[in-house]
């Protein structure tokens, strides 16, 4: 028999569970269903002077992939070296503190930032470079904590045991380490790329613009964007249809379930090759 | 201490560990006679473990730890700044307490420190793996999925391959932490008997807090208490006839 205390807790957890089930839902949904009836594979493939938003999905993608390119290795050796090398003390401990913070600063303060730095003060002006840089800062706290507790999850087993046989440390990392950390290091690389995949913030000064004449030739030429042409279709053309709005919500969403879908096969693939 | 007629293969001066603030090894000097096995016995927490990781200077992984002392190997001081660890380690090799696989295959697990020293030859390899897995007596029972995660072997299994893993760099000292306390009695037998037979080729430290283990398998027994070296001596005498009160007591189970 439940006390009336036990049943209060349970309806609480499992009604603050359901909302989120809910909103998560509707959320979906919404823009599934309004998307979904304002997309066709016309509308993607086509420039985006003929209607079209085919630029600024390739200029998204241009903008992920190097921003990946730029941030993993970054990321990793950052990670590494907090975690297997750094000397595990108070000024660890700051830096550690330093990232949680970043990791939450607003992404416009990036934005800010990348503007002032960046396209200012390198000379870098508006361009896809400004934009890999200023999402690296913004992802790097992300995947280095993230990288940083998936190398901690490795059992210090494995590390005494390849050590006992006379490996050096940096083969120890490489051939033992690593790969158990995988399925946890590549999660976070991809949670915090999906993190960026729908900033808008960020590249608002420092890499996108409205319209451009073609794709970017050039890391130093300015790109479009998909989350900063729905941000001016709101914005800037209130007349235009909300359909365009929501078909490229639907990719955005599209791309984050996608890359976390990724991070989830990954951590499943790996869990079944080796169980300990 | 003196152990007389057989010639030293490692040889503790004086070796103190800290922890901190804590001082575990105290002063400890004593002399591991070549291919013949050690015994290491004592309460828990004496310091047994900290003394059996100075030898091959794992203990270089544990955070705080401080050491003062020389410990010779074939007469070379393995603190020495110019020493190389990955040498030492090959040279001086350790089974642990708890079975300590790699994530590995089955044969990666023994080929993965003779690649590590720079065997490369794959025909090498193989009757290296072949070797060390007959020695433990666990060729026959996985020679068919070599190639199967070694965390599916039973518990006494992974035990035996760790052993093999570390017969396959070729050591010449091997140091063993408590190598039975997680196995069952038929494992424990076959792994001591192993024991017996390891010794005509390596040098054996085995750390136990069995003392009936100590009695069948070793030739020398070291009492460590409280992080002092009590007495060392054949194992026939420590058992037999003690010359320290302490060891009377502790062998006779007063306390433990």
């Amino acid at each position: 028999m439940k006390t009336v205390k036990e049943k209060t807790v349970l309806f609480l957890l499992a009604f603050s569970a359901a909302i989120l089930l809910l909103a998560f839902v509707a959320i979906t949904l919404f823009i599934g269903v309004r998307g979904l009836s304002a997309i066709n594979f016309r509308m993607i493939t086509t420039s985006i002077r003929k209607g079209g938003i085919f630029e600024p999905i390739i200029g998204t993608l241009y903008l992920l992939a190097g921003t990946i390119a730029i941030a993993t290795p970054l990321g990793l050796a950052t990670a590494i070296y907090l975690a297997e090398y750094a000397p595990k003390g108070k000024i660890n401990r700051i830096i550690v503190q330093a990232l949680n913070n970043l990791a939450g600063v607003p992404s416009i303060i990036f934005g800010l930032f990348g503007y002032a730095f960046f396209c200012r003060f390198l000379g870098l002006g508006i361009s896809l470079l400004s934009g890999w840089l200023t999402l690296t800062c913004m992802t790097l706290p992300i995947i280095v904590r993230g990288s940083q507790e998936a190398l901690k999850m490795v059992p210090k087993d494995f590390r005494v045991a390849a050590e006992a046989l006379g490996t050096p440390k940096w083969k120890t990392i490489k051939d033992i380490v690593l790969p158990t950390a995988t399925p946890g290091l590549a999660t976070s690389i991809i949670l915090g790329i999906s993190r960026v995949a729908g900033e808008t913030a960020a590249i608002l000064f420092t890499c996108s613009v409205f319209l451009t004449k073609s794709l970017p030739t050039s890391p130093l030429h300015p790109v479009m964007v998909l989350t900063y042409h729905l941000y001016t279709l709101l914005v800037a053309s209130p007349g235009t249809s909300m359909d365009r709005a929501f078909a490229i919500a639907l990719i955005l969403l599209g791309l984050v379930i996608l890359l976390n879908l990724l991070a989830y096969l990954i951590r499943m693939r790996y869990r079944r090759r080796w169980k300990w | 201490m003196e152990v007389v007629g057989v010639k030293p293969k490692m040889e503790v001066k004086n070796l103190n560990v800290w922890y901190g603030a804590n001082h575990v090894l105290k002063d400890i000097s004593m002399k591991i006679p070549e291919k013949r096995v050690t015994a290491i016995i004592g309460p828990s927490g004496c310091g047994k473990s900290t003394f059996l990781m100075t030898l091959n200077r794992l203990i270089d992984l544990v955070n705080g730890a401080r050491v003062k002392g020389k410990i010779l190997l074939d007469g070379k001081n393995i603190f020495n700044p110019g020493i190389d660890l990955t040498k030492l380690r090959k040279k001086v090799g350790m089974v642990f307490q708890k079975p300590n696989p790699l994530p590995k295959s089955i044969y990666e697990n023994i080929a993965y420190g003779p690649k590590v020293h720079g065997v490369k030859d794959r025909k090498t390899l193989d009757s290296i793996v072949e070797k060390c897995l007959r020695v433990v007596g666990l060729w026959d029972d996985v020679k068919d999925r070599l190639q199967d995660s070694a965390f599916e072997l039973s518990v006494g299994q992974q035990q035996r391959l760790c052993i093999a893993r570390t017969l396959a760099v070729k050591p010449e000292v091997l140091l063993m932490d408590e190598p039975c306390s997680a196995l069952d009695p038929t494992t424990t037998r076959k792994i001591e008997e192993l024991i017996q037979t390891l010794k005509n080729n390596y040098t054996v430290v085995v750390v136990t807090h069995n003392m009936q283990q100590a009695n069948r398998i070793s030739n020398y027994t070291a009492f460590l208490y409280l992080g002092r070296l009590i007495e060392y001596g054949p194992t026939q005498e420590i058992f037999t006839k003690p010359k320290n009160k302490l060891t009377k007591d502790y062998i006779n189970g007063k306390f433990g």
